[in-house]
C-alpha cells in the first residue's frame, strides 16, 4: 500500500491505494466519483476521460500513484453554485445526450478543448473529442453541442 | 378531428439528460453496496468440446466463498425464444465464450485466481463454423437434431414464368459479417437480498420482464420472490436482450444471502453476448425491357451461430423485407437459420430488415445498368405507392411516403451539392 494525496474537484483527498490500482478505480472505488466510466480499459473508449493538471487523460491508464500530488477535474466537479456548467446545460438542450456513458469524458474533453481555445471550429472540434467514442448519437449533435457551448467564457 | 401533437415534432428534454450530464446516472457498475463480494464468470476457451469440470482446488483458495456450476442450477436453462442455452455447460460447451462456471469472492483478484485454478477438461469435438457446411446431413451437430433450426418460405405467383418472360436477370451471392453492438457500457450487474427478502438484481437490461421470468424459471422460485432494478443502460442495440449474467447474479445472492458484484471487461462483453446474423443471399431477379420486375427468387441462409436467440423472428423478417421495397409479382424466398459453433446471433438494430437491402439494392443497380437506365428511374418503376401488395400479399393501405421522399432526395442533391449542412 502507498498514501498518495491529490486534489480532486478542488476538494484535497489523502488515500491509501495499492501499488496496482489504476487512478480510475481510485476515483471511483476510493472517492466515490463514479461520473468516470469505463468502456474498454484501454485507453481507446475515453469513457474513463478526466482532466490532469490542466489535460484530459484516460484514468484507465494512469496509474494511482502517478496521480500523486496532481490536481483532477471530473464530472462531478463542473457544476458551480448548482449551476451546470455551459457545455453541459448545451449537451442537455442540444440533445447530445443518449445512453451517457459517453457524456462524461466528452463534456470534459469539450471543456479541456475550449478551455485552451475558445472558439474552436467543427473540424478542432471534432479533433478535440476524437479520443472519445460514443456508440450511441453518431457524433452530430455532441459537435453542435460542443458548437453551442463555444466562445461561453465571453458571455460569463 | 385532428388531435394536437404535444410531444411529436418537438425538441423535448430527455427526463435523465441532467443526471447523465452531471455524472449522477447510476449504471449498475456504479452501485456499491457494504459488505459486498465481487463474481466473475469461467467461459469456455474452445468451440466445440464435451467437458467435464473440477472446482475443488480453487474452492480452497482463500476468500473465495462458493464455486457454481450446473449442478447448483433446479432448472439449467434459458433463451428468449427456444430455451437453448445453458446456465453453466453441463456435458458440452457449444462456442467460444459458453459459461461454465461462476465464482464469488471477496474481491476481483481472488475471483481471477480462481479461475485459474477450476480445472476444465475439453474433450475437443469437431466443430462446424460456416453455416452452407453446417446444413449438411453428416455435419457435426451443435444440438440434438439438425443444425437447421428455422426454415420460413415465402411464395407468390410463378417465378418460373416470370424469369421466362424477363428480358434481364441478375443473379448474385452477396454475404454480410456479422456485428457486434459495442454498447459503451460493458455488461455488469449488483445482485442482493432486499428488505422484503426478495432476490434483487440490479442490470442494464432491454428486458427486466423477460429477466424476471428467467431468473424464476432457472432457480425454481416464483416471480414475485424476484425484483429486476434496471439502471440506466449504456447502449444496448439489441445486445442487451439476451440473459447475460442476470441468473448467475441471482443465483449467488439467494445462496449467499451477500450483494454480489459483477462487471465485464470489454473483452468478456465481446466473447458473450450476441451479434448481428451474418446473412448469405443469393439473389435471383428478373425485370422486362422498360425496368418492370417480374420476378424474383431470394435463398438466405443466416449462421445464428451456438444459440437460437431470436433467429426465427430475425430471418422470417429477412424473407419478409427480401423484396425490398418494390412490388414484384412472383416471389419465391427461403430464409434459412443455421446452427454452428461461432458466437450466436440475435437482435442487433434491424431485426433481420439490415442485411437484404445489401442484396436488393444492388440487383436494382445492376439491372438498371444492364438495360441502360438509370438507378433512380429503376426504383421510381417500381417502388411501392399506396395500395401496392407486398410479396406477402399486404395490401399498403396507410402511409408510403417513397416516392416523395426519393424525390426530395434528388431536389436536394441538386440544390445542395456541396451537401451543406451534412456533417
Ligand atoms: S476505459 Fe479508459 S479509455 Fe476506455
Ligand atoms: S450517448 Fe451512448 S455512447 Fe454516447
Amino acid at each position: 500500500m502507498i498514501e498518495i494525496q491529490l486534489t480532486v474537484n478542488g476538494k484535497d483527498y489523502t488515500v491509501n491505494i495499492e501499488e496496482d490500482k489504476r487512478l480510475l478505480d481510485v476515483l471511483r472505488e476510493d472517492l466515490g466519483f463514479t461520473g468516470v466510466k469505463e468502456g474498454c480499459s484501454e485507453g481507446e473508449c475515453g469513457a474513463c476521460t478526466v482532466i490532469m493538471d490542466g489535460k484530459t487523460v484516460n484514468s484507465c491508464m494512469v496509474m494511482g500513484f502517478q496521480a500523486n500530488g496532481s490536481n483532477i477535474v471530473t464530472i462531478e466537479g463542473l457544476e458551480k453554485d448548482g449551476q451546470l456548467h455551459p457545455i453541459q446545460q448545451a449537451f442537455i438542450d442540444i440533445g447530445a445526450v443518449q445512453c451517457g456513458y459517453c457524456t462524461p469524458g466528452m463534456i470534459l474533453s469539450a471543456k479541456a478543448l475550449l478551455d485552451k481555445n475558445p472558439n474552436p471550429t467543427k473540424e478542432e472540434i471534432r479533433e478535440g473529442i476524437s479520443g472519445n467514442l460514443c456508440r450511441c448519437t453518431g457524433y452530430s449533435k455532441i459537435v453542435k453541442a460542443v458548437e453551442k457551448a463555444r466562445g461561453y467564457e465571453d458571455e460569463s | 378531428m385532428r388531435m394536437s401533437l404535444d410531444i411529436v415534432g418537438k425538441n423535448m428534454i430527455r427526463v435523465d439528460a441532467l443526471s447523465k450530464v452531471t455524472g449522477k446516472a447510476i449504471y449498475p457498475a456504479d452501485v456499491y453496496m457494504d459488505n459486498m463480494l465481487y463474481g466473475k464468470t469461467l467461459r469456455s476457451k474452445v468451440p466445440h468440446a464435451y467437458i467435464t469440470v473440477n472446482t475443488k482446488e480453487a474452492e480452497n483458495i482463500d476468500g473465495v466463498i462458493k464455486i457454481f456450476t450446473c449442478k447448483d442450477v433446479p432448472t439449467n436453462e434459458h433463451g428468449v425464444v427456444f430455451k437453448d442455452h445453458e446456465v453453466f455447460c453441463s456435458k458440452k460447451v457449444r462456442r467460444i465464450g459458453d459459461p461454465i462456471a461462476f465464482v464469488v469472492a471477496t474481491d476481483i483478484k481472488t475471483c481471477d485466481l480462481a479461475l485459474e485454478k477450476i480445472k476444465v477438461n475439453y474433450e475437443e469435438i469437431e466443430g462446424v463454423f460456416d453455416p452452407i457446411s453446417a446444413m449438411k446431413e453428416d455435419a457435426p451437430k451443435v444440438h440434438e437434431g439438425n443444425n437447421i433450426m428455422y426454415h420460413y418460405k415465402l411464395r407468390k405467383g410463378d417465378t418460373e414464368k416470370g424469369f421466362e418472360s424477363s428480358y434481364v436477370i441478375a443473379e448474385n451471392t452477396y454475404k454480410t459479417h456479422m456485428v457486434d453492438h459495442a454498447f459503451l457500457q460493458p455488461e455488469s450487474g449488483v445482485s442482493y437480498i432486499d428488505e422484503e427478502g426478495r432476490v434483487t438484481v440490479v442490470v442494464a437490461t432491454q428486458y427486466p420482464h423477460y429477466d424476471r421470468e428467467e431468473i424464476a424459471r432457472a432457480l425454481n422460485i416464483s416471480e414475485d420472490e424476484i425484483r429486476i432494478i434496471n439502471a440506466s443502460i449504456g447502449g444496448a442495440f439489441g445486445g442487451r436482450e439476451d440473459i447475460s449474467l442476470q441468473i448467475h447474479l441471482a443465483l449467488a445472492a439467494k445462496e449467499i444471502k451477500r450483494p454480489i458484484k459483477v462487471v465485464y471487461s470489454r473483452e468478456e462483453s465481446f466473447i458473450s453476448h450476441s451479434k448481428r446474423h451474418p446473412l448469405i443471399m443469393k439473389y435471383k431477379t428478373g425485370a422486362d425491357k422498360n425496368g418492370k420486375l417480374l420476378a424474383m427468387e431470394a435463398d438466405i441462409i443466416g449462421d445464428t451461430g451456438a444459440y437460437a436467440s431470436w433467429a426465427t423472428n430475425v430471418l422470417r423478417k429477412a424473407g419478409v423485407h427480401a423484396t425490398g421495397p418494390y412490388y414484384i409479382p412472383n416471389v419465391k424466398v427461403d430464409s434459412i437459420a443455421v446452427y454452428t459453433n461461432n458466437p450466436f446471433a440475435g437482435a442487433m438494430r434491424g431485426f433481420g430488415a439490415t442485411q437484404p437491402p445489401i442484396a436488393y439494392e444492388q440487383q436494382m443497380d445492376i439491372l438498371a445498368e444492364e438495360l441502360g437506365i438509370d438507378p433512380i428511374t429503376i426504383r421510381m418503376k417500381n417502388m411501392f405507392k399506396k395500395g401496392s401488395e407486398t410479396a406477402t400479399g399486404q395490401i399498403l393501405t396507410e402511409s408510403v411516403p417513397l416516392e416523395e421522399c426519393l424525390n426530395k432526395v434528388l431536389e436536394d442533391m441538386d440544390l445542395n451539392l456541396d451537401r451543406k449542412g451534412a456533417y
